[in-house]
């Protein structure tokens, strides 16, 4: 071993007290990073899929500023002969005034978001009819609704077999008065469901909206995610928008709305991770300055039977790349165990949303390098400072 | 090969400028011939430690030269000075100092690995541990051994890179009278065996016997040079 590095490793290892210290400062920023990742990432992760399995699926096709006149049966068919797709299933979103009875007493008379589906290709194609309550089904019948659960609470908590009476507006602004069959009461974590809404069937909707054959959205799910792109053009280019004016979009594109604030939320939360990392680098500072300090006279002694500036450098920078490389590992089985732990306990945010928690290697060994590299960089001035000693005056400093 | 191993010319050594200026050493010259056992005796403040810190290249005169091997050190720049003391010089302090993180072998083999030859380093220093009485202790941290074993781990740390001349700073200024004694002999011992210049700073001149030159320095000034003095 170069004795330049032997020198560094025992000058650090023969000084426990300092080692911990620095290695810990290293491996706790690397930990703050992780957990930052794992909680904020995970969430955003959690958003993602849940407005994939609920609402917009991998790709979501609509026609701009209109509803799909194309048979859906037609574009369904079209979309599964494209080996990456799973399912696709036809949406139409529409807003319905609410009257809530019970006993024949109103309850409640407010605004709320219907999402008429296919309940058949719907459970293919989406993981919305999982959200439904025990004792409860999805909207296989015409007449029949799924009510959310804050719609429920809201209407002052209605059982599955109570109706409701829903009041919509047909696409020339007629008002068209329907009762409704409560079928299920949906609940998901996080209310990223649609638990402030209500699910009924896309036929009985298009019935009433006057939309006969029409359908507003077509979502579509892929056995292989990173496809979506793919699927996306192939459904343009077999379907030119010039023409049939459709919009596809991923789901990135779909849920921008959604995502771009969080995604800004992300950026933030990992910037202080980063700046944790930078306090870091100034504890690894501050005990390589002591380390300078207490080996003043042995830096002397090297100086004075021959040991040059660089020689000297090169001692302290190897004791940085040794804080660095166990702080890197140790804060690397630190944030990897924490991750664990959070995938183990499916660890949910705010006691609600399950969080989406991924071991994301790139960014743990991203996070080990960086951290690696600022440990042996905060050594740089310490180790300058030492090549500056005089061995006269080290050996009688010393 | 030059007959003077060592060759001190006019050197001054001034401390500060103007009116606070200080003469630590005044036009000293002296040479001292390949082999020889030369002491530097002095009272406290005389200036044979700075003599010395010139002489081992620690630290640059004002003024004059000093030429080690018939080089010319004035012209030499901090790396090639580096590399310089570690080829033709080997120190030996007043307390020793080790490297207390390296083992008695490690300290030994030091000015080997600097100089980067470190083919047979690890069984040279084993001989001559052996030759100090140090066979059993090389794998010891150099704080877990005595004063007098530390001296002669410094000693043998000197003489492994086979340097032209050995200094020596009040090496036995710490030890005990025994551990003193034992450290003397070596070291003349070593004169002897190997044909090793030694040039000694003491403020015990009658501790070394005979020797084969004394420079005496008062004020920064050579008192008097005395050759092959028996001083007991």
């Amino acid at each position: 071993m170069d004795y330049r590095a032997q020198i560094g490793i025992r000058f650090i290892t023969r000084r426990k007290g300092s080692l911990i210290a620095a290695s810990l400062a290293v491996a706790i920023a690397i930990l703050v990073v992780q957990v930052n990742s794992v909680i904020f990432q995970g969430l955003y992760d959690a958003i993602v899929r849940d407005q994939i399995n609920y609402r917009f699926g991998h790709v979501y096709i609509t026609r701009q500023e209109d509803f799909i006149t194309k048979s859906d049966f037609v574009l369904i068919n079209w979309l599964e002969r494209i080996p990456y797709v799973q399912a696709a299933a036809p949406r139409i979103e529409t807003v319905a005034s609410i009257n809530a009875t019970i006993n024949g007493k109103l309850i409640h008379d407010y605004s709320v978001p219907v999402i008429g589906v296919d309940p058949v290709l719907d459970r293919e194609a989406s993981t919305m009819y999982q959200t439904v309550g025990a004792g409860g089904q999805y909207v296989t019948y015409r007449n029949s609704v799924v009510v959310g659960a804050m719609v429920d609470r809201d209407l002052g908590g209605p059982q599955v077999g109570d109706s409701i009476k829903l009041k919509f507006k047909d696409q020339f602004g007629n008002d068209v008065l329907r009762r409704l069959t409560i079928v299920g009461i949906t609940a998901t974590a996080g209310s990223v469901g649609l638990d402030n809404g209500v699910i009924m069937n896309i036929d009985t909707l298009r019935e009433i909206l006057d939309r006969p054959h029409e359908t507003q959205s077509i979502i579509v799910r892929l056995n292989d995610p990173t496809k979506d792109v793919d699927v996306k053009n192939l459904f343009l280019a077999a379907y030119p928008s010039t023409a049939d004016k459709f919009k596809a979009q991923t789901i990135e594109e779909s849920a921008e709305q959604t995502l771009s604030g969080f995604r800004s939320g992300i950026a933030l939360i990992n910037l202080v991770g980063y700046f944790g990392m930078m306090s870091s680098a100034f504890a690894v500072v501050t005990i390589q300055m002591m380390q300078v300090s207490s080996k003043t006279r042995d830096i002397g002694v090297m100086r004075a039977i021959g040991a040059k500036r660089k020689d000297v450098l090169l001692v302290f920078i190897f004791q940085g790349m040794v804080i660095g490389l166990i702080g890197a590992g140790l804060g690397t089985v630190m944030g990897v165990a924490y991750t664990a732990y959070a995938k183990e306990t499916h660890m949910t945010f705010q006691g609600s949303l399950a969080l989406e928690v991924k071991y994301n290697w790139t960014s743990i060994i991203q996070t080990d390098i960086l951290a690696f590299v600022l440990a042996v960089v905060a050594s740089i001035y310490p180790a300058y400072k030492a090549t500056k000693l005089e061995p006269v005056e080290a050996m009688r400093v010393g | 090969m030059a007959e003077y191993v060592l060759e001190v010319q006019n050197i001054d050594k001034v401390y500060g400028q103007g009116e606070t200026e200080v003469y630590a050493l005044r036009n000293l010259s002296f040479k001292v011939k390949r082999g020889e056992f030369m002491l530097i005796v002095g009272s406290s403040g005389s200036g044979k430690s700075t003599l010395l810190n010139m002489i081992g290249l620690l630290d640059r005169p004002t003024r004059g030269k000093v030429i080690i091997d018939g080089v010319d050190t004035s012209t030499l720049n901090d790396n090639q000075l580096s590399a310089f003391r570690n080829s033709k010089l080997g120190f030996i302090f007043q307390f020793s100092n080790l490297l207390s993180d390296l083992t008695v072998l490690e300290n030994v083999t030091l000015p080997r690995k600097i100089q980067g030859s470190i083919q047979n380093s690890s069984d040279e220093a084993k001989t001559l541990l052996k030759t100090v009485g140090l066979e059993n202790q090389m794998h010891k941290f150099a704080n877990q051994i005595s004063g007098g074993q530390a001296q002669r781990v410094a000693i043998t740390r000197a003489l492994i890179a086979k340097p032209a001349v050995v200094l020596a700073d009040e090496p036995t200024g710490n030890l005990d009278s025994v551990s003193a004694e034992t450290t003397v002999q070596l070291l003349k011992s070593l004169n002897r065996k190997l044909y090793q210049t030694f040039i000694i700073v003491t403020h015990d001149r009658h501790q070394f016997g005979e020797v084969d030159k004394v420079v005496t320095i008062k004020d920064g000034r050579i008192l008097k040079e005395e050759m092959e003095a028996n001083l007991t």
